[in-house]
């Protein structure tokens, strides 16, 4: 069956395919989820090479726990960010006597147009601002404004409530602005 | 702040043909170990199935039961009919020996018998 027509199926149906042996589901699943959830282990490690060796675990996890997966009882993308959460949160725990604000600013992509070039500046500023984050509002900052999560899921994948969520998104962000305010016109925002 | 959120969504990492091919790997070597179990279950009864059919299915096996069942019954109870057939086996002489007479050869003439 081609990849396309899978479109249209949940990852939970797929992942109970994958767990009957077909090898179909399990390719979609992978082009389909690997880089969402790179995506959001990069964001919170800010090192790329960090970023694939958790996303290549989480999604070992996933495999493996499709055998006992029941239908519609949770979400797989949901449980799949709360498996890369706690995996980068073990690595920046381990990582921690190093001090957070060593996590490295990502590599300069090249030349470029101007407002390429600008907004890869700005992408940089504030991953390295998020890497100097209190862990749990960098999650919280990470899973809502970036991978644009709602608050409920944001708050099932950290295991805590949503208004622990609201709270702690709320000082993320203030604490993001202040860091960030400083570069506001070597980032473009002279104007305003 | 949502200037710089909109810059970070945009310039999303992007997996290495190396990760994907990675992951893939790992899928296919957790699929083979969960599916090869399942494998073994399912060769197992049709190899049963196949010898049964191999010895002429029900009407086969049942002659092979009965004849199972009496040879069982004969050794156990060895019945009076079977006494003439299986007595000699409890002799002590040996079948092999034969007395000749004196003089007795193995002579075969013509015409005499």
């Amino acid at each position: 069956m081609p990849l396309d027509m899978l479109s249209d199926i949940s990852d939970d149906v797929l992942l109970t395919r994958f767990a009957k042996g077909d090898a179909v589901a399990a390719r979609t699943l992978t082009l389909r989820l690997t880089p969402r959830v790179l995506a959001q282990a990069y964001r919170l490690l800010g090192n790329h090479a960090e970023a694939e060796d958790v996303s290549q675990e989480a999604m070992l996890r996933l495999w493996k726990a499709a055998p006992e997966w029941r239908l519609g009882e949770a979400k797989v993308s949901t449980w799949l960010y709360r498996v890369v959460s706690n995996l980068c949160i073990d690595r920046l725990r381990k990582a921690q006597p190093d001090g957070l604000d060593t996590i490295a600013e990502p590599e300069d992509p090249g030349d470029g147009p101007a407002d390429v070039l600008q907004r890869q500046s700005r992408a940089r500023a504030l991953q390295s601002a998020l890497g100097r984050l209190p862990l749990r509002q960098r999650q919280a900052v990470v899973s809502r404004d970036l991978q644009g999560l709602a608050n409920p899921e944001v708050a099932e994948i950290m295991e805590t409530s949503v208004e622990a969520v609201e709270s702690l998104l709320t000082r993320g962000r203030k604490a993001l602005s202040a860091d960030l305010i400083g570069r506001r016109a070597e980032l473009g925002f002279e104007d305003g | 702040m949502e200037a710089y959120f909109d810059a970070a969504r945009s310039e999303t990492a992007a997996p290495s043909a190396e990760l994907m091919a990675r992951v893939l790997s790992d899928a296919h070597a957790v699929q083979a170990g969960l599916i090869a179990p399942a494998d073994k279950t399912t060769t197992r009864r049709p190899s049963l199935r196949q010898a049964f059919r191999a010895l002429g299915g029900w009407p086969a096996v049942a002659g092979l039961a009965t004849a199972t069942v009496a040879g069982v019954w004969i050794g156990a109870t060895q019945p009076d009919a079977m006494t003439p057939y299986t007595s000699f086996l409890q002799q002590d002489a040996a079948l092999y020996q034969v007395d000749l007479p004196s003089g007795a050869g193995f002579d075969v003439d013509e015409g005499t018998l």
